[in-house]
């Protein structure tokens, strides 16, 4: 291949954008636009990248880019799209503001600000990734160099391929000294977990439990072992060895829709930091934004028809969640995205990469350097609320209502559900989060299958299947592996199609994910 | 100085951000491909860039050449008609089969970029290496996967 001549490109830095990690990156410009991402080897990864961050060309000219306001998948030019805004907000009591992930610290504030200049009161979340529940634990600032310090380091989930950049510290530490304990939580062997030293595989949403169980929690009417599958000594001596271990870590990665009850998790990851006295590491797409309200308690305001119009900032909302868009009819909503979508009116926005802005990782702030121009007609946040009323950036933040969780009752409804026999013909699916497939712009995703399932329905490797729950369905190929129990199924849910498939709760006002019953044949 | 791709399999995550970067540089087509041992680990197969290339002789329109001074085979995209000869005749299955642009991909080492092929710098655990021969004497092929322990990852 040709070598480009350096004359011909310019290379930009920034800060990766799409995880907490937060790692430099330099975008590559010729004379047609972005050519390709290149790895700065000087940089805060030494130039190692995951696939989110190699992805980070194929986001910026993605094929769907918008550039245009589109109404119903039609053209709408800004001047009536500023005129539809401001009726909106004519009457604020009837307008809820929401905000999802692909938003900076500055864009979060400016938000808030506009609420309160134009009297907006309903404010919310629509990041419902259950890893948004991790965001108090971001407090103190990591360096990888931390794991090094360790003797034991406790992983929840999946990190080798959720959050690979921590993969080479993780692996050396082991490699190093075999007396290194790695204890891996998990309902299913993941490449995390066939690397530790010790793997508490559990039986699936009984995590929590499990969790609760290490943090020496007695719950009335719960037998921990019994129902998580893990033994009673097995527990005991990990419990002991992490409170007694110096400087032991807590590694928490949270999939969608993998864990019944995503609360409950945390709490007990919460109760066990506190019981083994260890600091939470937590490892995330985006760390997540509060409203003043839960965004349960908006769909409540839609179903009595308080609420007519919802403006959301993000990229997610509603087009990655169509299974709330029964209850969702009623109202009049804006969203903005970098891509195209053919419901709602959507605004074209543009993408952290080409923000200048501030952004929350491991290792504290972060400033995005905003020396990449957006894309062709992608609007600032800032400029899109300046269409309804211009208002100053401050250092306003909400706080949302507290939650209480009632520990027994929730641990009795995971040990209910999990002696609720799976309808026939029927598998449970679970959600993962798999770096190589963020927004499906790598590869399309593929079911995870036990051999023995498979061979009940008649499937054969690489089969394509449809899928089918009671929201949706999509049509995929099939992985064959002994990972995973028989009886489930785990899809990366990184498109709208695949998290479009499960069921959700509303508890607490909070919108939950869980694993969902589907049926599942061959195509064809 | 020839270099050559080298995996060390005690550290492979199995991650694919060799992949990753492969596709994204290369127009969505990757050509680092990987194997699953049995659902139990995953190792990342790239182009070993041999001494006796057999997808070179089995090119029907001479697409495929090696430098000597560099030790890379390289296709010229200009030439190549997509006949996938050289995708059946590699012994180690690293030529991709899809044929979306009408010809055959096939790793050139990223020789358009002089800090060396981008799968091994985006390599997040630090598996792949790119070393030179002296570095790897002993072994002439262009990937070698090595490893202290075998298969270490799997028994804990």
């Amino acid at each position: 291949m040709k070598k480009v001549d350096p004359a011909f490109t310019t290379v930009k830095k920034t800060v990766c954008p799409f995880c907490s990690f937060g790692c430099e990156l330099g975008v590559v410009f010729d004379d047609f636009g972005v050519k390709g991402v290149e790895y700065i080897k000087d940089g805060s990864s030494g130039g190692r990248l995951c696939p989110r961050g190699s992805a980070a060309a194929l986001y910026l000219n993605h094929p769907l880019r918008l550039s245009m306001p589109i109404k119903n998948g039609k053209v709408l030019d800004w001047t009536k799209l500023s005129k539809n805004l401001k009726n909106a907000f004519d009457k604020p009591a009837s307008v809820a503001v929401t905000f999802d992930r692909n938003l900076t610290i500055e864009d979060y504030r400016s938000i808030i600000g506009f609420c309160k200049a134009t009297g907006v009161e309903n404010i919310a979340s629509t990041y419902f990734e259950p890893e948004v529940l991790l965001r108090e634990f971001f407090g103190k600032s990591f360096s990888v160099d931390d794991i090094g310090k360790a003797r034991m380091v406790l992983v929840v989930g999946d990190p080798f391929n959720q959050t690979p950049m921590l993969s080479k510290a993780l692996i050396e530490w082991k490699l190093r000294n075999r007396k290194n304990r790695l204890v891996v939580v998990d309902t299913m062997k993941t490449h995390t977990a066939a690397f530790a030293s010790d793997f508490l595989k559990c039986r699936t949403d009984t995590e929590p439990l499990l969790l609760l169980g290490l943090a020496q929690e007695n719950i009335a009417g719960v037998n921990v072992p019994e129902t998580t599958g893990v033994s009673v000594s097995k527990i005991a001596d990990i419990s002991k060895d992490l409170k007694q271990s110096k400087d032991a870590l807590i590694l928490v990665c949270l999939s969608f829709a993998h864990t019944y009850d995503s609360m409950l998790l945390v709490e007990g990851i919460k109760r066990l930091s506190a019981y083994a006295g260890k600091q939470i590491i937590p490892f995330v797409e985006f760390p997540g934004f509060e409203g003043n309200q839960r965004f349960g308690t908006i769909l409540d305001k839609i179903k009595k028809k308080k609420i007519k119009h919802l403006v959301n900032f993000g990229e997610l909302f509603p087009f990655y969640y169509p299974q709330i868009s029964k209850s969702l009819k009623t109202v009049n909503i804006f969203a903005t995205s970098p891509i195209k979508h053919k419901d709602h009116t959507v605004l074209p926005v543009a993408l952290n990469l080409e923000k200048q802005g501030t952004i929350l990782t491991n290792r504290g702030d972060q400033g995005l350097s905003g020396t990449i121009n957006p894309a062709s007609g992608a609007r600032m946040v800032s400029e899109i609320l300046a269409l309804v009323k211009k208002t100053e950036a401050g250092g306003r933040t909400v706080t949302p209502p507290a939650v209480t969780i009632n520990l027994v009752e929730r641990a009795k409804r995971i040990v209910a559900r999990t002696k609720t026999p799976r309808k026939k013909k029927t598998l449970r699916l679970l959600g993962e989060k798999v770096s190589y497939n963020f927004l499906g712009l790598f590869e399309k995703e593929k079911l995870k299958i036990n051999p023995l399932d498979a061979e009940v329905l008649g499937l054969k490797p690489t089969d394509a299947v449809f899928l089918k729950s009671k929201y949706g369905e999509v049509n995929c190929r099939i992985k064959l592996t002994t990972d995973i129990d028989q009886g489930i199924v785990v899809i990366p849910a990184e498109t709208p199609a695949a998290k479009g498939l499960f069921e959700y709760e509303v508890v607490d006002n909070i919108i939950n994910f869980i694993p969902t019953e589907v049926e599942i044949w061959r195509k064809g | 100085m020839a270099k050559r791709i080298v995996l060390d399999l005690d550290l492979c995550c199995g991650c694919r951000s060799c992949e990753a970067a492969c596709k994204a540089a290369f127009k969505g087509e990757a050509r680092i491909r990987h194997g699953d041992i049995a659902g139990e680990a995953y190792l990342p197969l790239a182009c070993k860039h041999c001494n006796e290339p057999l997808c070179l002789a089995a090119c029907s329109v001479d697409a495929i050449t090696k430098d000597e001074a560099t030790g890379i085979v390289t296709r010229s995209a200009m030439i190549c008609i997509g006949c996938q000869s050289c995708a059946y005749a590699c012994p180690f299955g690293v030529i991709d089969a899809p044929l979306i642009r009408h010809i055959s991909q096939k790793c050139s080492l990223c020789s358009d970029r002089e800090e060396g092929p981008r799968c091994v710098v985006a390599c997040s655990s630090g598996a792949l290496k790119f070393l030179s021969d002296k570095e790897i004497k002993k072994h002439q092929i262009g990937m070698r996967m090595v490893s202290k322990h075998a298969f270490y990852r799997r028994s804990p």
